[in-house]
């Protein structure tokens, strides 16, 4: 992304800031409205991460009863499903670290959600791997 | 003055959000995807209506109830993304981002709860 061409927004507390963004981004400045917007949309796209293992989760229990025996099936459903939980909770908290750090001009955290999604990926495919081998 | 005709602003109140890289569109347009995602999520869970009836109508209910809340409001959220680019000053979107993302730990607690039931 380019340096931001806009001026920086003036210092200083704004009332325009509801109580709960106050409580949660305290102190710093508004940083370049498009460097929130991308941030935003970089929270929307783990977030489509995390929907598309929690539906993956609900897919194996929902369709795969002649495919997986029952212990198998029920718990790659559920480690699919936590993981997709983990992913949307942590990608809130990535949101909120990020925009804390463009707040106060910080270099941007390192993506802890990045190494939780691949080694909870390779467990899941490890799983169905074992299974079509051992089966 | 900008010469170049691609990024040049057009003459009278400039482009509609005043931002050649489209954030405030390219922005409600991700809103819209993660509706579609959520929505088709949950509707797998559809699958357990003859044996879960109620508990699942609830748990489609809450994405449904979540993904028209964000379409509802995704022309304020343009408008307000546009006024911020012109202001040079956008309060981020707080409640928006952990309702959602509220919606899908829910969506997942739920989900585990009917596979161990």
């Amino acid at each position: 992304m380019s340096v931001p061409s806009t001026p920086p927004p003036p210092p200083g507390p704004d009332s325009r800031r509801s109580r709960f963004a106050e409580k949660l981004l305290p102190g710093g400045t508004e940083p370049d409205p498009r460097f929130t917007l991308a941030n935003e949309r970089t929270f929307l796209a783990w977030i489509r991460t995390s929907l598309a293992l929690l539906a993956g989760g609900i897919a194996v229990e929902a369709f795969t009863t002649d495919v997986f025996p029952e212990p198998i099936r029920r718990g790659l459903s559920v480690l699919l499903l936590l993981l997709g939980m983990l992913l949307s909770a942590g990608s809130a908290v990535r949101w909120l670290r990020v925009e804390a750090s463009l707040r106060s001009n910080r270099p941007l955290p390192l993506p802890l959600i990045g190494p939780l999604l691949a080694a909870g990926c390779a467990v899941a495919a490890a799983v169905v791997i074992a299974v079509v081998v051992l089966a | 003055m900008d010469e170049n005709p691609a990024t040049a602003p057009l003459p009278g109140d400039g482009p509609l959000d005043g931002d050649p890289g489209l954030q405030p569109e390219r922005t409600a347009l991700a809103w819209g995807r993660t509706v579609l995602t959520l929505i088709a999520a949950s509707a797998m869970s559809l699958r357990w209506i003859p044996d879960q009836g109620p508990f699942v109508l609830a748990m489609f209910g809450l994405t449904v109830a979540t993904g028209t809340g964000i379409y509802a409001t995704q022309r304020r959220r343009y408008r307000r993304s546009v006024e911020g680019i012109r202001a040079g000053h956008l309060t981020p979107d707080t409640a928006a981002v952990f309702w959602t993302a509220g919606a899908c730990v829910v969506l997942g607690a739920l989900g585990v709860c009917l596979v161990l039931s």
